[in-house]
């Protein structure tokens, strides 16, 4: 019930937010930084039972909600394996709606510490899909993922992938 | 190990300190401690923010343009080690880093040549048009009705050891 409401909250703030910058868009602005939606609220906490998170790869689902993190109490972080159910998927795809699949947490907006000591951060809440075995569904991943993929033994992420951040 | 610029203050950035921002078109935001993480939350412009280098450099309240910044350079490729080009290179890091100094403090000072003249004008100004605003001293002894009358204050002439010893 409180979780519910919440999100509820979080969604009206969310258009809020986009609202007002859609007005900021007009102002002429010579400035790099008119990031289009850098800071649209993503919550920035651990990957826990109901996070929404956008699929990036090509296996056919476009959001799941992730139902367990399968490691750390308090949830899943950045390179982490969740269990998720699939919320919306292309037709066509590999993967239907509804059904249970596992995902790595590529990019999470909850900032991670890194083997130096320095911490990374994304803009939002991403999963690439794996099966059973370890290795993604699809054949394609979108947008920069963290090397640190490499440590938790996803090669094949980071060699699919645009960007290593 | 590479060291890198803070993309707000664009100082440098040693292993193991400040965040990094990655934005999903995989630009990477550097930031060297969390006062310019903050600065970038909020949106602000490093150009407009007075303490960052990019004003300075801006505004013309630094060098600039130096031959003596050519060395500080991103280089993709590794050098192979050499032990005469690394002593050589410690030594002349020193020379370089003073060389610097002197020129930025050369250019400070060049920035501020013509201060003291123009504050000397412009006291001169100020003693010529607003000297009515100050009367002279011996003038005061002359006319007592341009300082304050002297307030007489009732002294108590109680003794506060009665007190004490009554109680």
């Amino acid at each position: 019930m409180a979780s519910s409401s919440t999100s509820k909250l979080f969604h009206v703030g969310r258009s809020l937010l986009g609202g007002l910058h859609k007005r900021a868009h007009g102002l002429p602005t010579s400035y790099e930084l008119t990031c289009s939606d850098l800071f649209s609220q993503q919550l920035r906490t651990f990957i826990q039972m109901r996070t929404n998170l956008k699929v990036v790869d090509n296996s056919g689902a476009k959001k799941v909600m992730c139902i367990q993190a399968l490691k750390g109490k308090k949830g899943a972080r950045l390179g982490d394996t969740i269990v998720a159910s699939v919320k919306e998927a292309q037709p066509g795809g590999k993967v239907k709606k509804g059904q249970v699949v596992y995902g790595v947490v590529v990019r999470a907006a909850m900032q991670r510490g890194r083997c130096d000591g320095s911490e990374v951060k994304f803009d939002d809440n991403a999963v690439v899909l794996i099966n059973k075995q370890g290795e993604p569904i699809g054949t394609r991943v979108f947008g920069p993922v963290p090397h640190e993929l490499r440590k938790k033994k996803h090669v094949k992420i980071l060699s699919l992938a645009e960007h290593i951040a | 190990m590479r060291l890198e610029k803070c993309w707000f203050c664009s100082s440098t950035i040693y292993p193991g300190h400040g965040i990094q921002f990655v934005r999903n078109d995989a630009k990477i935001f550097r930031f060297c401690r969390s006062k310019c993480h903050k600065n970038f939350k909020m949106k602000r412009n490093p150009r407009k923010v007075k303490w960052t280098k990019a004003y300075r450099r801006l505004h013309g309240k630094d060098m600039t343009q130096d031959s003596t910044f050519e060395f500080e350079r991103k280089r993709n490729r590794p050098e192979r080690y050499d032990r005469n080009l690394a002593e050589n290179t410690l030594k002349a890091i020193k020379k370089i880093t003073k060389v610097r100094a002197d020129r930025q403090e050369k250019h400070i000072a060049n920035r501020m040549k013509g201060k003291k003249a123009q504050e000397r004008k412009e006291a001169a100004k100020e003693l010529e048009q607003s000297i009515h605003l100050i009367k002279a001293p011996a003038a005061l002894q002359q006319e007592p009705s341009l300082t304050l009358p002297k307030a007489k204050v009732k002294v108590s002439q109680q003794q506060p050891e009665d007190n004490r010893m009554e109680e």
